[in-house]
């Protein structure tokens, strides 16, 4: 177990004049650290095991390399916190370096060395660990300090666990446990970080008539300086040697109960946020969860219907708080806080699953329970994944959200404002409630006849949408559109009566039924057609045509209106259109830009009207959706909160002299009009579709204007 | 225990539309089907004594009419009723409400119900006779516009309350069986997935004809027919502005021109 150094070599002076009882008592505590260690991973996985199995892990090695290439390279945790990224970063290389480091000398001192006698930890190598641990510590210690500032001082609100959702009462309002473990572990690493040069210290203190310790001690700088320091205030080696004995045992036996606590508390996300990360999908924004609509039970309602992958998810949340402060429903005061839906979770699991058996009864999931999920929370949300895009360990709130509503949705449990909508769809294939016969009715504005796709080869197939078929404000922008694919000669045809909506909002409502159903007739029908692309200006449609009907079959290539009008553009068949004088500020849709990374091409299209573009504080993948997805735009928001579009409009208000507030979607154009009036800025700046734009700088907004005004609401008349 | 509700498939009429050439309905093509309004609720009704009295009450679903019939029954089979009864025969095409009454009577004989729920009347011809004229063949008592239902299974009377013009409620105790007409708005309907209407596919329906029912040619003469269906000629209001001189000019104009002048 234990070897004489050879006097000979530099090398690390480990358990030097411990006497027998003491290094037995030694490796006692260390196993026993261990045991407990690994029973509680064990137990860990035990807990997530009990879930359905996701099969996220696989391919295992390229998933891996993956993880790893995050984990190193840190890209999820310094996006948009660049300084707690870096601070991370030193925690986390300082961390590492002394792990490894101290795995070596375990590997040395109890493996190799007894079973081969080969001992490599001594000479060049040590000086050079040696070196290295002590830059790592600094490291740590550094890194440990900021966070600690930031916790303590910065006050920053999207670390604050009090819940905006729950009253004071309520036993998980303020989840003060958080805070203090949160600085529990800041302590502790702080003091085993300190204790380690400390006992390096006095060590050298100690040994300093040792010329193969102390000739080398600036190999070690800062456990030297100290030592210089100690020795100048007048420290003997006697006295060091008795220091050494308290210091050392201090911090053994703190870093040995570090490991020990690892899987029971906040420290465990070392591991699972690697986990949770190498079982990311990709796809988790674009691509709801398949499921079975012909079994027995659908979507998520028990704790046990969640699969292993998100029982670790939710294991793996650090509270950093970048989905609370990126979420639409949160900041506009709705009862949705995605952390606080993650942790609920979590402590639901910790709770129910974490026993050596299983509750007897099912651990339901839905309710108003302590740690329960409401409804009203799971309603609250517009599936813009912007949770899901910022979360720095790959947690995927938004396919949790769409499963408990699935189940929701099965149970009949929902607004009842919603049931005309999903019958609407039901019985004629739109959430307007208006009949199949007059979704193609705004063709009629036209001057000219648009293709029928059905029955004729077309280049372009364009799937119109709802919105865009019905809505009287999109209808104009629908004709804009059409008009313009006519003055660029695009040879295209629309669905006419057959077209029903592609379900993107169906499904993330939770009608899971109904938009396989919905999906299953669009693609049969698109497969009878003949066409080479598809062309929607509607990025709900584009986002699920393009990422959900592959699963069903249904492979096509598809584009939004705007980056088709870029490309038109850039490829001359649109002449190169006037300059508009406008101050603009560009909205990016959740499911076009965040969702789909088609960020750019609006943007090109805006420069080539020649508008001013001022960009939004939070634009691109940080958007701010409009409120509208995930089905909201069916459900009527509560008078008494601010509309996520109001709170939109009034950052786009804080654009000096701004004239246009651009957007590119028909949901978009409905919620921030409201928005916009909402908030008293109808005089100050329009709300208009980057086609509408184009349009006028292409002098069609002229032509035809007069016969247009597209179907206002209410009966048309009736022909006999 | 049982409670049938029989229930209507609805044609909803698109706000443009053609009539068929005999004149004498609109063409099938301007149709949506869809289950009548009224009877999500008397289904509901139903199913909520269902569920209150736990196990040992069917709810029996029944429709008159052809297989497109089908969704409107898969519809409510979906949201918890037991079993489904068609019933139909091409010579049905132009049944009136007194004809599926005299079906209806047939499968109450057959089913042997404690009580039938009907929609308070159907949303495309709003005759409300069905109810009333099953109640009559029966000879059992029959409340319509029943806006609030206490009833408990296997009771001898339930105590309901009706909604009366001018805002007046009428609150009565009925002797059962009956037949009562339910009103829209004594629950809240729930919601049928798509998925449910799917599995509800595997639920029982039985597809019997008027002959089945022991009913002749004879039984399946409509009361009534309709002779012709058309959209009456738009009256015309104008709105005379300006001062009381112009005016009384317009208003001469107008009167010139009515009288040909």
């Amino acid at each position: 177990m234990i070897s004489d150094p050879n006097p000979q070599d530099v090398t690390r002076i480990l358990f030097e004049s411990f006497p027998l009882w003491m290094l037995v008592t030694f490796y006692v505590v260390a196993i026993g650290a261990i045991l407990v260690f690994l029973y509680g991973i064990w137990s860990q996985i035990r807990k997530y095991r009990r879930g359905t199995r996701s099969g996220a892990w696989t391919p295992f090695w390229p998933r891996l390399g993956t993880m790893f290439r995050l984990v190193l390279e840190h890209t999820t945790i310094r996006r948009r916190a660049p300084v707690a990224g870096a601070a991370h970063m030193f925690i986390f290389y300082g961390f590492t370096v002394l792990f490894i480091g101290t795995s070596t000398i375990t590997l040395d001192q109890d493996i190799t060395g007894p079973a081969t006698g080969l001992h490599f930890w001594k000479n060049g190598f040590y000086l050079i660990f040696s070196l290295a641990m002590d830059l790592a510590g600094l490291s740590l210690i550094g890194g440990l300090l900021y966070m600690m500032y930031r916790r303590g001082w910065m006050a920053l609100p999207r670390l604050d666990y009090h819940r905006p959702d729950r009253s004071p009462e309520d036993p998980d309002y303020d989840r003060s446990f958080y805070r203090r473990e949160d600085w529990a572990f800041l302590w502790l690493l702080v003091i085993i970080g300190v204790t380690g040069f400390l006992v390096e210290a006095v060590r050298l203190v100690w040994l300093q008539h040792n010329p193969l310790v102390w000739d080398y001690r600036w190999w070690s700088p800062v456990g030297a300086l100290l030592a210089q320091l100690m020795a100048g205030l007048g420290m003997e080696p006697e006295g060091a040697a008795g220091f050494r004995m308290v210091l050392w045992w201090t911090h053994g036996i703190l870093a040995l109960s570090f490991i020990a606590v690892i899987p029971y508390t906040k420290i465990k996300h070392i591991f699972t946020a690697m986990g949770s990360l190498m079982a990311r999908d990709a796809q988790a924004k674009q691509r709801m969860p398949m499921a079975d609509v012909e079994a027995e039970r659908i979507g998520f309602s028990q704790l046990t219907d969640f699969s292993d992958k998100y029982l670790l998810n939710v294991d793996a949340c650090t509270k950093c708080g970048r989905c609370h402060e990126a979420c639409p429903a949160n900041a506009s005061g709705y009862p949705l806080s995605p952390r606080d839906l993650v942790l609920s979770l979590r402590e639901l699991a910790n709770d129910t699953l974490n026993g050596a058996r299983m509750p007897a009864g099912p651990i339901e999931v839905i309710g108003t329970g302590v740690n329960m999920i409401r409804p009203e929370t799971l309603w609250s949300c517009r599936s813009c994944a912007a949770c899901v895009e910022i979360c720095p360990v790959g947690v995927e709130h938004l396919p949790m959200i769409v499963q408990m509503r699935r189940s929701l949705v099965e149970a009949g449990e929902f607004d009842t404002m919603l049931q005309p909508t999903l019958k609407s769809l039901q019985k004629s294939g739109n959430s307007l409630g208006e009949s199949k016969r007059k979704r193609p009715r705004w063709t009629q504005k036209l001057d000219f006849q648009i293709k029928d796709a059905r029955t004729e080869p077309v280049d372009v197939l364009w799937y119109v949408g709802d919105y865009a078929s019905f809505d009287p404000r999109s209808q104009k922008v629908t004709i804009t559109f059409a008009r313009i694919l006519k003055a660029a000669g695009i040879d295209f045809g629309i669905l006419f009566e057959d077209e029903q909506t592609a379900g993107n909002d169906v499904r993330r409502v939770g009608e899971e039924g109904l938009f396989q159903a919905l999906a299953e007739a669009n693609i049969e029908l698109l497969n009878d057609c003949t066409f080479n692309s598809i062309v929607t200006t509607d990025p709900h449609t584009f986002n699920t045509i393009r990422n959900e009907y592959p699963e069903f079959g249904g492979n096509y290539t598809i584009e939004h209106a705007s980056s088709m009008l870029e490309r038109l553009i850039r490829e001359g068949r649109i002449p190169q259109p006037a300059k508009l004088d406008y101050r603009v500020t560009y909205h990016d849709p959740c499911h076009l830009g965040r969702i789909n990374g088609c960020t750019e091409a609006p943007r090109q299209v805006l420069q080539s009207v020649g508008v001013e573009l001022v960009e939004l504080g939070r634009s691109r993948d940080n958007s701010f959706c409009c409120g509208a997805g995930g089905g909201r735009i069916w459900l009527p928001d509560p008078p008494e909160l601010k509309k996520p579009a109001e709170l939109r409009a009034a950052e786009a208000a804080e654009i000096p002299g701004l004239d246009v507030l651009v957007v590119n979607c028909p949901k978009c154009l409905n919620m921030l009009e409201d928005g916009v009036k909402g908030t008293g800025n109808e005089g100050n700046f329009r709300v208009l579709e980057l086609t509408e734009l184009l349009a006028e700088a292409m002098g069609l907004d002229k032509k035809g204007a007069e016969e247009d005004g597209a179907d206002e609401p209410g009966r048309s008349a009736v022909s006999a | 225990m049982k409670i049938l509700v029989p229930v209507k498939q609805i044609a909803s009429l698109d706000d443009q539309f053609e009539m068929r050439d005999d004149g004498r309905d609109v063409d099938d093509d301007y149709f949506e089907k869809d289950l009548n309004e009224f009877d999500h609720f008397s289904v509901e009704q139903a199913l909520l004594i269902k569920e209150a009295a736990g196990d040992g009450v069917e709810v029996v679903v029944a429709i008159v009419g052809d297989d497109d019939a089908d969704d409107a029954l898969r519809t409510v089979l979906a949201k918890g009723a037991d079993r489904g009864i068609r019933v139909w025969d091409d010579a049905l095409a132009g049944a009136d409400g007194i004809v599926v009454a005299k079906i209806l009577a047939k499968l109450v004989e057959r089913e042997k119900p404690d009580m039938v729920f009907t929609g308070a009347q159907s949303t495309d011809f709003g005759s409300a006779a069905t109810g009333m004229a099953l109640a009559g063949i029966l000879g059992w008592p029959h409340a319509a516009v029943v806006s609030h239902l206490d009833y408990t299974p296997g009771a001898p009377s339930a105590t309901l309350r009706r909604e009366l013009e001018g805002g007046l409620e009428e609150v009565m105790s009925i002797r059962c069986p009956a037949v009562l007409s339910i009103q829209l708005g004594i629950n809240q309907p729930r919601y049928a997935s798509l998925r449910g209407i799917k599995q509800a596919k595997q639920k029982q329906v039985d597809e019997l004809s008027p002959d089945d029912l022991g009913l002749g040619e004879d039984d399946l003469r409509p009361a009534s027919n309709v002779r012709r269906m058309y959209v009456p000629e738009r009256g015309k209001a104008e709105l005379i502005t300006g001062t009381a001189a112009e005016q009384a000019a317009r208003l001469a104009e107008i009167i010139k021109e009515i009288r040909g002048m």
